[in-house]
Protein backbone atom coordinates (compact mmCIF):
# COMPACT_ATOMS: atom_id res chain seq x y z
CA UNK A 1 0.00 0.00 0.00
CA UNK A 2 2.05 2.34 1.45
CA UNK A 3 4.85 1.62 -1.88
CA UNK A 4 2.33 1.83 -4.36
CA UNK A 5 1.10 5.28 -2.94
CA UNK A 6 4.83 6.73 -2.91
CA UNK A 7 5.54 5.25 -6.45
CA UNK A 8 2.47 6.73 -7.34
CA UNK A 9 3.68 9.59 -5.79
CA UNK A 10 6.86 9.47 -7.94
CA UNK A 11 5.04 8.70 -11.33
CA UNK A 12 2.77 12.20 -10.92
CA UNK A 13 6.18 13.80 -9.99
CA UNK A 14 7.96 12.93 -13.17
CA UNK A 15 5.08 14.22 -15.09
CA UNK A 16 4.77 17.20 -13.85
CA UNK A 17 8.78 17.00 -13.52
CA UNK A 18 8.79 16.50 -17.23
CA UNK A 19 6.03 19.15 -18.41
CA UNK A 20 8.11 21.95 -16.42
CA UNK A 21 11.61 21.11 -17.98
CA UNK A 22 9.90 20.90 -21.09
CA UNK A 23 8.63 25.18 -20.64
CA UNK A 24 11.83 26.75 -19.76
CA UNK A 25 10.52 30.27 -20.96
CA UNK A 26 8.77 30.17 -17.57
CA UNK A 27 11.88 30.09 -15.63
CA UNK A 28 12.41 33.45 -16.05
CA UNK A 29 9.14 34.93 -16.41
CA UNK A 30 8.61 33.92 -12.81
CA UNK A 31 11.84 35.10 -11.80
CA UNK A 32 11.36 38.55 -13.30
CA UNK A 33 8.79 40.16 -10.61
CA UNK A 34 11.25 39.12 -7.35
CA UNK A 35 13.88 40.38 -9.09
CA UNK A 36 12.73 43.48 -9.40
CA UNK A 37 11.62 43.72 -5.69
CA UNK A 38 14.90 43.18 -4.58
CA UNK A 39 16.67 44.97 -6.91
CA UNK A 40 14.21 48.14 -6.52
CA UNK A 41 12.61 47.89 -3.07
CA UNK A 42 15.83 46.74 -1.33
CA UNK A 43 17.61 49.82 -2.92
CA UNK A 44 14.97 52.46 -2.51
CA UNK A 45 14.71 52.00 1.24
CA UNK A 46 18.30 51.58 2.34
CA UNK A 47 17.56 54.61 4.37
CA UNK A 48 15.36 53.19 6.80
CA UNK A 49 18.23 50.81 8.25
CA UNK A 50 17.94 52.64 12.02
CA UNK A 51 14.27 51.90 11.92
CA UNK A 52 14.89 48.27 11.22
CA UNK A 53 17.96 48.67 14.03
CA UNK A 54 15.97 49.71 16.46
CA UNK A 55 13.97 46.98 15.93
CA UNK A 56 16.42 44.84 16.63
CA UNK A 57 17.93 44.02 13.06
CA UNK A 58 21.73 44.73 12.70
CA UNK A 59 22.47 44.94 8.98
CA UNK A 60 21.41 46.20 5.63
CA UNK A 61 17.75 47.07 4.38
CA UNK A 62 18.47 44.57 1.60
CA UNK A 63 20.13 42.04 3.46
CA UNK A 64 16.70 42.05 5.95
CA UNK A 65 14.57 42.02 3.07
CA UNK A 66 16.19 39.39 1.17
CA UNK A 67 14.55 36.72 3.12
CA UNK A 68 11.23 38.59 2.30
CA UNK A 69 11.98 38.31 -1.59
CA UNK A 70 12.90 34.53 -1.40
CA UNK A 71 9.66 33.69 0.70
CA UNK A 72 7.58 35.79 -1.66
CA UNK A 73 8.93 33.72 -4.64
CA UNK A 74 8.00 30.81 -3.38
CA UNK A 75 4.62 32.13 -2.24
CA UNK A 76 4.17 32.98 -6.02
CA UNK A 77 5.59 30.01 -7.69
CA UNK A 78 3.97 27.40 -5.27
CA UNK A 79 0.14 29.83 -5.29
CA UNK A 80 0.50 29.20 -9.32
CA UNK A 81 1.11 25.86 -9.49
CA UNK A 82 -1.91 24.72 -9.39
CA UNK A 83 -3.03 26.06 -12.81
CA UNK A 84 -1.66 22.65 -14.16
CA UNK A 85 -4.44 20.83 -12.06
CA UNK A 86 -6.85 23.49 -14.12
CA UNK A 87 -5.57 22.42 -17.67
CA UNK A 88 -5.45 18.81 -16.53
CA UNK A 89 -9.41 18.81 -15.77
CA UNK A 90 -10.41 20.51 -18.79
CA UNK A 91 -7.84 18.73 -21.30
CA UNK A 92 -8.66 14.99 -20.10
CA UNK A 93 -5.05 14.30 -18.23
CA UNK A 94 -7.65 13.96 -15.00
CA UNK A 95 -9.86 11.77 -16.81
CA UNK A 96 -7.33 9.48 -17.53
CA UNK A 97 -5.27 9.30 -14.14
CA UNK A 98 -9.36 8.61 -12.11
CA UNK A 99 -9.51 5.62 -14.94
CA UNK A 100 -6.11 4.17 -14.11
CA UNK A 101 -5.32 2.14 -10.48
CA UNK A 102 -3.25 5.29 -9.52
CA UNK A 103 -4.52 6.38 -6.02
CA UNK A 104 -6.16 9.50 -5.76
CA UNK A 105 -4.05 10.75 -2.92
CA UNK A 106 -0.84 10.95 -4.60
CA UNK A 107 -2.60 12.87 -7.98
CA UNK A 108 -2.21 15.47 -5.26
CA UNK A 109 0.73 14.88 -3.44
CA UNK A 110 3.05 14.66 -6.88
CA UNK A 111 1.96 17.90 -8.25
CA UNK A 112 2.51 19.56 -4.71
CA UNK A 113 6.18 18.22 -4.85
CA UNK A 114 6.52 18.79 -7.86
CA UNK A 115 5.60 22.45 -7.56
CA UNK A 116 7.80 22.80 -4.63
CA UNK A 117 10.97 21.53 -6.19
CA UNK A 118 9.69 24.23 -8.80
CA UNK A 119 9.90 26.62 -5.71
CA UNK A 120 12.88 25.57 -4.37
CA UNK A 121 14.47 26.02 -8.11
CA UNK A 122 13.03 29.55 -8.59
CA UNK A 123 13.82 30.61 -5.04
CA UNK A 124 17.63 29.26 -5.81
CA UNK A 125 17.90 31.82 -8.21
CA UNK A 126 16.83 34.65 -6.60
CA UNK A 127 19.46 33.56 -3.79
CA UNK A 128 21.75 33.37 -6.75
CA UNK A 129 20.59 37.19 -7.77
CA UNK A 130 20.75 38.50 -4.16
CA UNK A 131 24.76 37.50 -4.01
CA UNK A 132 24.94 38.89 -7.27
CA UNK A 133 23.81 42.35 -5.63
CA UNK A 134 26.04 42.16 -2.93
CA UNK A 135 23.48 39.96 -0.06
CA UNK A 136 25.92 38.78 2.52
CA UNK A 137 25.14 35.27 4.61
CA UNK A 138 26.55 34.53 8.28
CA UNK A 139 26.63 31.08 7.56
CA UNK A 140 26.46 29.78 3.53
CA UNK A 141 25.90 26.23 5.17
CA UNK A 142 22.01 27.84 6.03
CA UNK A 143 21.45 27.78 2.61
CA UNK A 144 20.36 23.81 2.66
CA UNK A 145 18.24 24.02 5.84
CA UNK A 146 16.47 27.44 4.54
CA UNK A 147 16.29 25.16 1.33
CA UNK A 148 14.29 22.96 3.21
CA UNK A 149 12.31 25.79 5.10
CA UNK A 150 11.03 26.50 1.27
CA UNK A 151 10.56 23.53 0.20
CA UNK A 152 8.49 22.79 3.23
CA UNK A 153 6.58 26.21 3.10
CA UNK A 154 5.78 25.34 -0.76
CA UNK A 155 4.50 22.20 -0.31
CA UNK A 156 1.63 24.30 1.97
CA UNK A 157 0.68 26.87 -0.40
CA UNK A 158 0.98 24.33 -3.92
CA UNK A 159 -1.68 21.98 -1.31
CA UNK A 160 -3.89 25.02 -1.75
CA UNK A 161 -3.64 25.60 -4.71
CA UNK A 162 -4.26 21.94 -6.16
CA UNK A 163 -7.18 22.07 -4.36
CA UNK A 164 -8.56 25.04 -5.58
CA UNK A 165 -8.19 24.12 -9.24
CA UNK A 166 -9.31 20.64 -8.04
CA UNK A 167 -12.68 21.67 -6.95
CA UNK A 168 -13.23 25.45 -8.75
CA UNK A 169 -16.47 25.72 -10.60
CA UNK A 170 -14.52 28.06 -13.05
CA UNK A 171 -11.33 29.68 -14.35
CA UNK A 172 -12.10 32.35 -13.05
CA UNK A 173 -12.79 31.19 -9.45
CA UNK A 174 -9.16 29.79 -9.60
CA UNK A 175 -7.99 33.06 -10.92
CA UNK A 176 -9.51 34.98 -8.36
CA UNK A 177 -9.24 32.44 -4.90
CA UNK A 178 -5.56 33.09 -5.93
CA UNK A 179 -4.63 36.64 -6.78
CA UNK A 180 -6.79 37.47 -3.41
CA UNK A 181 -4.00 35.15 -1.84
CA UNK A 182 -1.26 36.11 -3.06
CA UNK A 183 -0.10 39.83 -2.14
CA UNK A 184 -2.10 39.85 0.89
CA UNK A 185 0.64 36.96 2.06
CA UNK A 186 3.27 38.67 1.08
CA UNK A 187 2.24 42.32 2.53
CA UNK A 188 0.79 40.98 5.89
CA UNK A 189 3.88 40.07 7.32
CA UNK A 190 7.66 41.11 8.02
CA UNK A 191 8.87 40.38 4.82
CA UNK A 192 9.52 44.43 4.27
CA UNK A 193 9.41 45.41 8.02
CA UNK A 194 10.14 44.05 11.33
CA UNK A 195 6.29 43.21 12.49
CA UNK A 196 7.48 45.21 15.59
CA UNK A 197 7.61 48.28 13.45
CA UNK A 198 3.57 47.49 12.12
CA UNK A 199 0.63 48.93 13.90
CA UNK A 200 -0.29 46.07 16.36
CA UNK A 201 -3.30 44.89 14.60
CA UNK A 202 -1.49 44.33 11.55
CA UNK A 203 1.18 42.56 13.22
CA UNK A 204 -1.30 40.72 14.80
CA UNK A 205 -2.78 39.61 11.68
CA UNK A 206 0.04 38.79 10.24
CA UNK A 207 0.64 36.15 13.06
CA UNK A 208 -1.95 34.32 11.48
CA UNK A 209 0.07 34.18 7.80
CA UNK A 210 2.18 31.01 7.62
CA UNK A 211 4.35 33.05 5.88
CA UNK A 212 5.60 35.13 8.11
CA UNK A 213 6.80 32.07 10.35
CA UNK A 214 8.79 31.33 6.92
CA UNK A 215 9.90 34.39 6.44
CA UNK A 216 11.57 34.76 9.94
CA UNK A 217 13.26 31.26 10.07
CA UNK A 218 14.64 32.11 6.13
CA UNK A 219 16.02 35.73 7.77
CA UNK A 220 17.22 33.83 10.84
CA UNK A 221 19.53 31.54 8.95
CA UNK A 222 20.59 34.37 6.40
CA UNK A 223 21.79 36.33 8.92
CA UNK A 224 22.12 34.87 12.18
CA UNK A 225 20.44 37.22 13.93
CA UNK A 226 17.59 35.81 16.12
CA UNK A 227 14.03 37.21 15.60
CA UNK A 228 11.57 37.81 17.99
CA UNK A 229 9.63 34.16 17.62
CA UNK A 230 12.28 30.95 18.79
CA UNK A 231 13.36 28.81 15.63
CA UNK A 232 11.40 26.02 16.93
CA UNK A 233 8.02 27.25 17.33
CA UNK A 234 8.31 28.80 13.99
CA UNK A 235 9.26 25.38 12.28
CA UNK A 236 6.28 24.02 14.63
CA UNK A 237 3.47 26.00 13.42
CA UNK A 238 4.57 25.68 9.78
CA UNK A 239 4.92 22.20 10.27
CA UNK A 240 1.33 21.97 11.35
CA UNK A 241 0.05 24.21 8.70
CA UNK A 242 1.50 22.12 5.96
CA UNK A 243 0.38 18.97 7.66
CA UNK A 244 -3.28 20.57 7.64
CA UNK A 245 -2.71 20.95 3.90
CA UNK A 246 -1.52 18.04 2.73
CA UNK A 247 -4.56 16.22 4.97
CA UNK A 248 -7.55 18.39 3.13
CA UNK A 249 -5.10 18.35 -0.12
CA UNK A 250 -5.39 14.06 -0.49
CA UNK A 251 -8.83 14.11 1.27
CA UNK A 252 -10.18 16.20 -1.71
CA UNK A 253 -8.65 14.11 -4.54
CA UNK A 254 -10.62 11.62 -2.99
CA UNK A 255 -13.82 13.33 -4.49
CA UNK A 256 -14.76 14.29 -7.58
CA UNK A 257 -11.95 16.34 -9.16
CA UNK A 258 -12.94 15.88 -12.68
CA UNK A 259 -16.06 18.42 -12.31
CA UNK A 260 -15.66 20.07 -16.14
CA UNK A 261 -15.99 23.60 -15.89
CA UNK B 1 -19.48 -13.92 -18.14
CA UNK B 2 -20.42 -10.85 -19.63
CA UNK B 3 -17.85 -8.55 -20.48
CA UNK B 4 -20.50 -5.55 -19.34
CA UNK B 5 -23.37 -6.08 -17.31
CA UNK B 6 -25.39 -2.70 -17.10
CA UNK B 7 -28.98 -2.66 -14.88
CA UNK B 8 -31.62 -0.03 -15.31
CA UNK B 9 -28.89 2.69 -15.29
CA UNK B 10 -29.80 5.85 -14.71
CA UNK B 11 -27.99 8.86 -14.50
CA UNK B 12 -29.64 12.92 -13.51
CA UNK B 13 -27.84 16.24 -13.53
CA UNK B 14 -30.02 18.73 -11.75
CA UNK B 15 -33.59 17.48 -13.66
CA UNK B 16 -32.16 16.31 -16.89
CA UNK B 17 -32.10 13.11 -17.11
CA UNK B 18 -28.56 11.81 -18.79
CA UNK B 19 -29.34 8.36 -18.86
CA UNK B 20 -32.67 6.86 -18.02
CA UNK B 21 -32.47 3.35 -16.90
CA UNK B 22 -30.01 1.49 -19.72
CA UNK B 23 -29.83 -2.20 -19.45
CA UNK B 24 -27.68 -3.91 -21.77
CA UNK B 25 -24.72 -6.85 -21.31
CA UNK B 26 -22.01 -6.71 -23.75
CA UNK B 27 -20.16 -9.96 -24.50
CA UNK B 28 -16.65 -11.02 -23.82
CA UNK B 29 -14.59 -10.38 -26.77
CA UNK B 30 -16.90 -8.70 -28.91
CA UNK B 31 -16.81 -4.99 -30.54
CA UNK B 32 -19.70 -3.26 -29.07
CA UNK B 33 -21.04 -0.09 -30.62
CA UNK B 34 -22.82 2.61 -28.45
CA UNK B 35 -24.23 4.44 -31.34
CA UNK B 36 -26.12 8.23 -30.47
CA UNK B 37 -26.64 11.64 -31.23
CA UNK B 38 -24.38 14.16 -29.50
CA UNK B 39 -26.04 14.42 -25.76
CA UNK B 40 -27.84 10.94 -26.25
CA UNK B 41 -25.96 9.99 -23.22
CA UNK B 42 -23.23 7.85 -24.66
CA UNK B 43 -20.21 9.92 -22.84
CA UNK B 44 -22.33 9.80 -19.41
CA UNK B 45 -22.90 6.01 -19.68
CA UNK B 46 -19.05 5.45 -20.06
CA UNK B 47 -17.79 7.54 -17.31
CA UNK B 48 -19.71 5.85 -15.01
CA UNK B 49 -18.91 2.19 -16.82
CA UNK B 50 -14.97 3.97 -16.47
CA UNK B 51 -16.19 4.44 -12.94
CA UNK B 52 -15.49 8.04 -13.23
CA UNK B 53 -18.99 9.02 -12.05
CA UNK B 54 -21.34 7.22 -10.11
CA UNK B 55 -24.98 6.62 -11.34
CA UNK B 56 -27.57 7.89 -9.62
CA UNK B 57 -29.17 4.76 -9.55
CA UNK B 58 -28.90 1.23 -11.27
CA UNK B 59 -25.70 -1.09 -11.47
CA UNK B 60 -23.38 -1.88 -13.69
CA UNK B 61 -20.43 -4.42 -13.58
CA UNK B 62 -17.26 -4.15 -15.53
CA UNK B 63 -15.10 -7.22 -16.00
CA UNK B 64 -16.94 -8.64 -13.37
CA UNK B 65 -16.60 -6.17 -10.87
CA UNK B 66 -19.06 -3.53 -9.56
CA UNK B 67 -18.33 -0.16 -10.94
CA UNK B 68 -18.96 1.35 -7.67
CA UNK B 69 -18.45 -1.41 -4.83
CA UNK B 70 -15.05 -2.09 -6.74
CA UNK B 71 -13.94 0.95 -8.59
CA UNK B 72 -10.47 0.03 -8.17
CA UNK B 73 -10.44 -3.38 -9.29
CA UNK B 74 -12.53 -1.80 -12.66
CA UNK B 75 -9.69 0.44 -12.70
CA UNK B 76 -6.87 -2.49 -13.60
CA UNK B 77 -9.15 -4.24 -15.94
CA UNK B 78 -9.81 -1.16 -18.10
CA UNK B 79 -8.22 0.66 -20.90
CA UNK B 80 -9.90 4.19 -21.32
CA UNK B 81 -9.84 6.20 -24.44
CA UNK B 82 -11.25 9.54 -24.36
CA UNK B 83 -12.81 11.65 -26.82
CA UNK B 84 -10.50 14.28 -26.89
CA UNK B 85 -6.66 13.69 -27.00
CA UNK B 86 -5.53 13.28 -23.26
CA UNK B 87 -1.83 13.34 -24.35
CA UNK B 88 0.97 15.64 -22.89
CA UNK B 89 2.09 17.95 -25.84
CA UNK B 90 5.05 18.50 -24.40
CA UNK B 91 6.13 15.39 -23.80
CA UNK B 92 7.38 12.66 -26.76
CA UNK B 93 5.42 9.83 -27.76
CA UNK B 94 7.38 7.42 -25.72
CA UNK B 95 7.69 9.79 -22.49
CA UNK B 96 3.42 9.87 -23.06
CA UNK B 97 2.74 5.53 -22.92
CA UNK B 98 5.81 5.25 -20.18
CA UNK B 99 3.57 7.48 -18.20
CA UNK B 100 0.45 5.65 -19.22
CA UNK B 101 2.13 2.73 -17.89
CA UNK B 102 3.32 3.91 -14.61
CA UNK B 103 -0.34 5.23 -13.83
CA UNK B 104 -1.27 2.06 -15.04
CA UNK B 105 1.05 0.22 -12.66
CA UNK B 106 2.77 -1.66 -15.38
CA UNK B 107 6.39 -2.76 -14.26
CA UNK B 108 9.23 -0.89 -15.64
CA UNK B 109 10.71 -3.63 -17.93
CA UNK B 110 7.20 -4.87 -18.90
CA UNK B 111 6.70 -1.82 -19.91
CA UNK B 112 9.19 -1.12 -21.76
CA UNK B 113 8.66 -4.06 -23.77
CA UNK B 114 5.01 -3.61 -24.63
CA UNK B 115 5.73 0.11 -25.85
CA UNK B 116 8.35 -1.35 -28.32
CA UNK B 117 5.70 -3.61 -29.45
CA UNK B 118 2.59 -0.80 -29.67
CA UNK B 119 5.12 1.94 -31.04
CA UNK B 120 5.21 -0.94 -33.97
CA UNK B 121 1.70 -1.75 -34.23
CA UNK B 122 0.53 1.76 -34.06
CA UNK B 123 3.89 2.81 -36.98
CA UNK B 124 5.07 5.24 -34.13
CA UNK B 125 8.24 3.60 -33.84
CA UNK B 126 9.90 6.46 -36.08
CA UNK B 127 8.51 9.20 -34.40
CA UNK B 128 8.57 7.94 -30.75
CA UNK B 129 11.33 10.39 -29.81
CA UNK B 130 8.97 13.68 -31.18
CA UNK B 131 7.34 15.60 -29.21
CA UNK B 132 3.63 15.00 -29.01
CA UNK B 133 2.72 18.20 -30.07
CA UNK B 134 4.26 18.20 -33.79
CA UNK B 135 1.86 14.99 -34.62
CA UNK B 136 -1.06 14.95 -36.70
CA UNK B 137 -4.64 14.41 -35.15
CA UNK B 138 -4.44 10.67 -36.45
CA UNK B 139 -1.05 9.67 -34.93
CA UNK B 140 -2.50 11.35 -31.62
CA UNK B 141 -5.21 9.40 -31.78
CA UNK B 142 -3.24 6.16 -32.14
CA UNK B 143 -0.83 7.07 -29.42
CA UNK B 144 -4.21 7.35 -27.20
CA UNK B 145 -5.10 3.92 -27.98
CA UNK B 146 -1.65 2.62 -27.77
CA UNK B 147 -2.05 4.27 -24.26
CA UNK B 148 -5.15 2.22 -23.43
CA UNK B 149 -3.75 -1.21 -24.27
CA UNK B 150 -0.16 -1.09 -22.34
CA UNK B 151 -1.54 -2.91 -19.09
CA UNK B 152 -3.69 -5.46 -21.44
CA UNK B 153 -7.13 -4.24 -20.50
CA UNK B 154 -10.18 -6.84 -20.43
CA UNK B 155 -12.30 -3.98 -21.46
CA UNK B 156 -11.08 -1.42 -24.00
CA UNK B 157 -13.41 1.73 -23.66
CA UNK B 158 -13.17 4.17 -27.07
CA UNK B 159 -14.69 7.47 -26.61
CA UNK B 160 -15.72 8.53 -29.84
CA UNK B 161 -12.48 7.33 -31.45
CA UNK B 162 -12.35 9.48 -34.95
CA UNK B 163 -14.68 12.43 -33.92
CA UNK B 164 -12.66 15.12 -35.74
CA UNK B 165 -10.98 13.35 -38.16
CA UNK B 166 -11.01 13.16 -41.81
CA UNK B 167 -12.40 10.00 -43.76
CA UNK B 168 -8.68 8.18 -44.23
CA UNK B 169 -7.70 8.34 -41.19
CA UNK B 170 -10.99 6.98 -39.78
CA UNK B 171 -10.71 4.26 -41.32
CA UNK B 172 -7.16 3.86 -40.45
CA UNK B 173 -8.15 4.03 -36.99
CA UNK B 174 -10.68 0.93 -37.87
CA UNK B 175 -8.27 -0.92 -39.50
CA UNK B 176 -5.86 0.01 -36.06
CA UNK B 177 -8.60 -1.05 -33.74
CA UNK B 178 -9.82 -4.57 -35.99
CA UNK B 179 -6.39 -5.23 -35.98
CA UNK B 180 -5.77 -4.90 -31.92
CA UNK B 181 -8.88 -6.63 -31.55
CA UNK B 182 -7.76 -9.86 -33.66
CA UNK B 183 -4.47 -9.57 -31.68
CA UNK B 184 -5.19 -9.07 -28.16
CA UNK B 185 -9.15 -10.38 -27.96
CA UNK B 186 -10.44 -7.78 -25.43
CA UNK B 187 -13.87 -6.56 -25.59
CA UNK B 188 -13.92 -3.35 -27.14
CA UNK B 189 -17.08 -0.55 -26.28
CA UNK B 190 -16.89 1.78 -28.61
CA UNK B 191 -19.17 5.04 -28.43
CA UNK B 192 -19.80 6.79 -32.29
CA UNK B 193 -22.06 8.97 -33.88
CA UNK B 194 -20.86 7.90 -37.14
CA UNK B 195 -23.51 5.61 -39.05
CA UNK B 196 -20.34 4.07 -40.99
CA UNK B 197 -18.63 3.15 -38.18
CA UNK B 198 -20.80 1.01 -35.97
CA UNK B 199 -21.73 -0.81 -39.34
CA UNK B 200 -18.34 -2.15 -40.19
CA UNK B 201 -16.33 -2.10 -37.06
CA UNK B 202 -19.07 -3.35 -34.37
CA UNK B 203 -20.14 -6.91 -34.17
CA UNK B 204 -23.04 -5.29 -32.15
CA UNK B 205 -24.43 -2.24 -31.85
CA UNK B 206 -26.97 -0.57 -29.17
CA UNK B 207 -28.53 2.80 -30.12
CA UNK B 208 -28.81 5.02 -27.45
CA UNK B 209 -31.62 7.86 -27.82
CA UNK B 210 -32.53 10.78 -24.87
CA UNK B 211 -30.76 8.67 -22.46
CA UNK B 212 -32.59 5.33 -22.99
CA UNK B 213 -31.32 2.45 -25.17
CA UNK B 214 -33.64 1.74 -28.17
CA UNK B 215 -32.29 -1.65 -29.73
CA UNK B 216 -29.20 -3.69 -29.39
CA UNK B 217 -28.28 -6.24 -32.07
CA UNK B 218 -25.92 -6.98 -34.97
CA UNK B 219 -25.94 -4.61 -37.71
CA UNK B 220 -26.90 -6.77 -40.47
CA UNK B 221 -29.91 -8.29 -38.44
CA UNK B 222 -31.10 -4.69 -37.74
CA UNK B 223 -30.72 -3.90 -41.28
CA UNK B 224 -32.47 -6.93 -42.20
CA UNK B 225 -35.22 -6.77 -40.02
CA UNK B 226 -36.57 -3.48 -42.07
CA UNK B 227 -36.57 -5.32 -44.95
CA UNK B 228 -33.84 -6.08 -47.46
CA UNK B 229 -34.26 -3.76 -50.08
CA UNK B 230 -36.20 -0.21 -50.22
CA UNK B 231 -37.87 0.99 -53.73
CA UNK B 232 -38.24 4.16 -54.23
CA UNK B 233 -41.01 5.44 -56.98
CA UNK B 234 -41.25 9.24 -57.73
CA UNK B 235 -45.46 8.83 -58.33
CA UNK B 236 -47.03 12.51 -58.14
CA UNK B 237 -50.35 12.99 -57.07
CA UNK B 238 -51.55 9.84 -57.65
CA UNK B 239 -49.20 8.06 -55.03
CA UNK B 240 -51.61 7.37 -52.55
CA UNK B 241 -53.58 5.15 -54.71
CA UNK B 242 -50.22 3.10 -56.17
CA UNK B 243 -49.44 2.72 -52.17
CA UNK B 244 -52.69 1.41 -51.34
CA UNK B 245 -52.53 -0.82 -54.44
CA UNK B 246 -48.96 -2.57 -53.82
CA UNK B 247 -49.47 -2.85 -49.99
CA UNK B 248 -50.32 -6.14 -49.46
CA UNK B 249 -48.42 -7.31 -52.30
CA UNK B 250 -46.54 -10.63 -51.81
CA UNK B 251 -42.90 -9.44 -50.05
CA UNK B 252 -43.81 -6.42 -48.99
CA UNK B 253 -43.21 -5.30 -45.79
CA UNK B 254 -44.18 -1.90 -45.52
CA UNK B 255 -44.93 0.87 -48.05
CA UNK B 256 -44.64 4.95 -47.15
CA UNK B 257 -45.97 7.95 -49.14
CA UNK B 258 -44.17 11.46 -48.74
CA UNK B 259 -46.15 14.60 -49.30
CA UNK B 260 -43.96 15.39 -52.72
CA UNK B 261 -45.64 12.45 -54.34
CA UNK B 262 -43.05 9.71 -53.39
CA UNK B 263 -43.60 6.17 -52.78
CA UNK B 264 -41.11 4.04 -50.74
CA UNK B 265 -41.82 0.17 -50.03
CA UNK B 266 -39.89 -2.03 -47.92
CA UNK B 267 -39.72 -5.35 -50.03
CA UNK B 268 -37.96 -8.39 -49.77
CA UNK B 269 -38.44 -9.20 -53.58
CA UNK B 270 -35.66 -6.96 -54.66
CA UNK B 271 -35.17 -5.31 -57.73
CA UNK B 272 -37.49 -8.17 -59.51
CA UNK B 273 -40.34 -6.75 -57.55
CA UNK B 274 -40.11 -3.82 -59.91
CA UNK B 275 -42.16 -4.97 -62.58
CA UNK B 276 -44.83 -6.54 -60.43
CA UNK B 277 -45.19 -2.59 -59.22
CA UNK B 278 -45.56 -1.78 -62.95
CA UNK B 279 -48.31 -3.95 -63.48
CA UNK B 280 -50.19 -2.60 -60.28
CA UNK B 281 -49.58 0.89 -61.46
CA UNK B 282 -50.76 -0.02 -65.18
CA UNK B 283 -53.63 -1.22 -63.61
CA UNK B 284 -54.65 1.85 -61.81
CA UNK B 285 -53.45 3.84 -64.91
CA UNK B 286 -51.22 5.25 -62.17
CA UNK B 287 -47.99 6.93 -63.77
CA UNK B 288 -44.44 5.80 -62.22
CA UNK B 289 -41.60 8.59 -63.24
CA UNK B 290 -39.02 6.91 -62.10
CA UNK B 291 -37.93 4.24 -60.12
CA UNK B 292 -34.88 3.49 -57.83
CA UNK B 293 -33.49 0.39 -55.16
CA UNK B 294 -31.62 0.89 -51.94
CA UNK B 295 -30.13 -1.26 -49.35
CA UNK B 296 -31.23 -0.63 -45.74
CA UNK B 297 -28.78 1.67 -44.18
CA UNK B 298 -27.35 2.05 -40.77
CA UNK B 299 -29.19 5.66 -41.28
CA UNK B 300 -32.21 3.90 -42.15
CA UNK B 301 -32.33 1.80 -38.55
CA UNK B 302 -31.56 4.53 -36.64
CA UNK B 303 -34.24 6.31 -38.17
CA UNK B 304 -36.65 3.80 -37.99
CA UNK B 305 -35.69 3.19 -33.94
CA UNK B 306 -35.37 7.04 -33.16
CA UNK B 307 -37.86 9.09 -34.92
CA UNK B 308 -34.80 11.09 -36.38
CA UNK B 309 -31.84 11.33 -38.07
CA UNK B 310 -28.51 11.29 -36.34
CA UNK B 311 -28.00 15.04 -35.40
CA UNK B 312 -26.83 17.02 -32.54
CA UNK B 313 -29.11 17.30 -29.74
CA UNK B 314 -30.86 20.21 -28.82
CA UNK B 315 -29.51 20.11 -25.24
CA UNK B 316 -25.90 19.94 -26.00
CA UNK B 317 -23.45 17.42 -25.05
CA UNK B 318 -24.11 16.18 -21.41
CA UNK B 319 -20.73 17.42 -19.94
CA UNK B 320 -22.27 20.96 -20.75
CA UNK B 321 -25.48 19.77 -18.58
CA UNK B 322 -23.38 19.00 -15.74
CA UNK B 323 -22.69 22.11 -15.39
CA UNK B 324 -25.60 23.12 -14.09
Amino acid sequence: MVVTALSDTYSIFWREMKRYSKSKSGVFIRLIQPAVWIVVIGNTFTETRPLIQAAGFDGEYIEFMAAGVIVLTAIFTSIFGGVNTLWDRRYGFMNKALASPISRSSLALGKMLAISTVSALQTSLIIGIALAIGVRFADYLMIIPMMAVVVLFSLGFSGISVTVAAIAKSQETFWGVINFMGIPLFMISPALFPLELLPGWLADLAKLNPATYTILLVREMMTGVQSGVPAEISLGILAAFVGGIVVVASWTFRRDVNRPF
Amino acid sequence: MNAIEAVSLTKTFGDVKSVDGATFQVEESEVFGFLGSNGAGKSTTMMILTTLLKPTSGRARVAGYDVVEKPSRVREKIGYVQQESAIDEYLTGRENMMLQARLSHVEKGTANRRIDELLETTGLAERQHDPTVTYSGGMKKRLDIACGLLHRPSVLFLDEPTVGLDIQTRRRIWEHVRQIHREYHMTVFVSTHYMEEADMLCDRVCIIDEGSIKVVDRPGAMKERLGREMIHMDVGEDAARLAEGITGMAGTESVETTRDGRVTARVHGGAAMIPEIFGIAAGLSVQIRSVSTTKPTMDDVFISYTGHQIRDHPGGEPRKKRRR
